[in-house]
């Protein structure tokens, strides 16, 4: 491994959820090496790679995790969501059943990965005009009412898959970088395995920020710092 | 196999992994030939109607090699899916008829079919094998619905089809694998895989205790990378010859053999993996041990895995396994 290769600011696990066949694998090829396989190999076990975007201007390297899909792989697969901040939950959208599923990965995730994970629901095989099982506005409406991003890839002819990574790295940065905006850490990066603290605690942060600003609105997050907000949430309760 | 020295797929077409080391091989096998030769004359010398008998003499023989072209009859006599096959009331083709009709598990293998080996050039040339892995993984999911299908009896499917030639044989040798052969790997809890998969911490803990440590504090759960060497017997994880002289002695002498072959593994590899830092990097040292000079050599690597890891016997093997099912079932 090259020391270029090791260079970033922000290290994000993510990991690959959904059925059987849905495309995990080739989502995961198509964004780390370009790469596409219409007969790729089923996956058994985990199998990661890397991948380094800029996000406002900061190097993101993101780890992204593929696992079996069959649902008795399950029972093993637990501890592939420790650490991860993001999810991307996919379905085929060509495949009805691949969809109805999606509420049993959501659970899964409720389950096993940190309550505060990032979930992005990909509908993949976009590709597949002709076969459209799930609609887009249904998915999209499923999505808004889970508080799910929501976007339609095809890894095949590459529409969306960079967007889609591009978007749900943003979105975990967007709440890690806020975090230090607030609460400074020692030295100028956050350490790889601070990050999923960051996450969980920033967004603790956040929930009591919105209570606080619904409860008493003259406050602004812009003046004051978290320990002020604590201090008078506490005056006040 | 001397012309598929230099060629970009093995001897059983399956393609060469991109970083093969084709001088380490070709090194290797000019001396693996004359092993072949040894073996299949010496294999020759055995006769009369109970030559494939087990006896200490036979285990003596599998453990250096079964040829490749007694592969089929060898493993079903040791394996004694032999005896499965004559007790069996009706034969293949007549259960192979009767038994296909459950959609769900029809669908699930058929994204799997085409998924296995798409990179053998033998299934890419050859129709007849995706239909055959099929009709093996159907019937047997059909017959036991304990197990139905499960995700990597594809690959064990399509490695008995590569080896033997023969649909009805590679049923056979499929159903006794994962029913009398193996712990309940592939049932729909995967329940003999986290017994065996504790079984295997305990037994690297008591191996080599540094291993054991180092792997604890970076916090790999075993079952990320051996997932693999159980439910898949080390195909799609160690080069084509070594996975085939691991099963020889897997059909003779069992499960057993699976934890010799990682402990071996893992001792092996002891410097590389003590000197990884993170996960990633553990996890890609794991996936690289196919290239290991000491893997590639199967035979050294096959009279490896029985002084390295000692003595793991039967009785100390099905000991551990009851003391994990306990502590599973209370979780």
């Amino acid at each position: 491994m090259s020391s270029k290769d090791d260079e970033y600011d922000y290290l994000f696990k993510v990991v690959l959820i959904g059925d059987s066949g849905v495309g995990k694998s080739n989502l995961l090829s198509r964004f780390t090496r370009n790469e596409f396989n219409l007969e790729s190999k089923s996956t058994i076990g985990v199998e990661f790679a890397t991948r380094s975007m800029k996000v406002d201007g900061k190097t993101i390297k993101a780890q992204i995790w593929d696992t079996a899909g069959q649902e008795r792989y399950r029972a093993i697969t637990a501890a592939y969501y420790r650490g991860a901040v993001g999810a991307l939950l996919v379905y085929d959208i060509a495949k009805h059943l691949t969809y109805e599923n999606v509420e049993r990965w959501l659970r899964e995730l409720r389950d096993h990965a940190d309550q505060n994970i990032v979930i992005m629901l990909v509908g993949n095989k976009s590709d597949l005009r002709h076969l459209r099982a799930v609609t887009t506005e249904e998915a999209k409406t499923f999505a808004e009412r889970n508080g799910l991003s929501f976007i339609e890839t095809s890894a095949l002819d590459s529409t969306n898959v960079d967007m889609a990574f591009q978007n749900i790295l943003s979105e975990i940065y967007r709440i890690v970088s806020q975090k230090q905006i607030r609460d400074p850490p020692e030295g100028d990066t956050i350490r790889p395995q601070n990050y999923v603290s960051s996450v969980v605690s920033n967004t603790v942060l956040v929930i009591i920020e919105q209570l606080f600003n619904h409860r008493f609105c003259i406050y602004s997050s812009d003046f004051c710092t978290i320990h002020q907000w604590l201090f008078v949430l506490f005056i006040n309760l | 196999m001397a012309q598929t020295m230099y060629s970009k797929v093995d001897e059983y077409g399956f393609e060469r992994p991109t970083n093969f080391d084709y001088k380490l091989h070709a090194e290797f096998m000019e001396k693996y030939m004359r092993t072949l030769v040894r073996r299949a004359q010496r294999w020759s010398t055995l006769k009369g109607k109970n030559k494939y008998v087990k006896n200490n003499k036979l285990r003596r023989f599998v453990r250096k090699g079964v040829p490749l072209d007694l592969r089929s009859i060898v493993w079903m006599q040791v394996s004694e899916a032999q005896v499965l096959k004559d007790a069996s009331p009706a034969n293949y083709y007549n259960i192979r008829k009767t038994q296909i009709n459950n959609p769900a598990l029809i669908e699930m293998i058929k994204i799997d079919v085409p998924r296995t080996f798409p990179d053998n050039i033998n299934f890419i040339s050859q129709e007849y094998l995706s239909k055959q892995m099929f009709n093996v993984l159907a019937t047997f999911a059909h017959q036991n619905s304990e197990v139905g299908y499960c995700q990597g009896l594809n690959y064990i499917t399509g490695l008995l089809l590569l080896v033997t030639k023969n649909e009805e044989v590679s049923f056979w040798l499929l159903k006794v694998l994962v029913e009398n052969i193996l712990p309940k790997y592939s049932v729909t809890n995967m329940s003999g895989l986290l017994v065996d998969l504790d079984v295997l911490d305990e037994l690297v803990a008591r191996f080599d205790v540094d291993i054991h440590r180092h792997i604890r504090k970076i916090g790999m759960p075993w079952a990320m990378v051996t997932t693999k060497w159980f439910i898949c017997l080390f195909c799609e994880v160690l080069p084509t010859e070594t996975v085939l002289r691991i099963w020889d002695c897997i059909f003779y002498e069992g499960s057993k053999i699976i934890f010799r072959v990682g402990l071996t593994l893992i001792k092996l590899h002891k410097t590389e993996i003590l000197r990884t830092k993170e996960l990633s990097e553990l996890i890609t040292c794991f996936k690289d041990m196919r290239n290991h000079k000491e893997v590639i050599d199967c035979h050294q690597f096959m009279i490896n895995i029985f002084k390295i890891p000692g003595s793991i016997t039967d009785n100390e093997l099905q000991r551990l396994r009851i003391k994990y099912s306990k502590t599973q079932n209370q979780r």
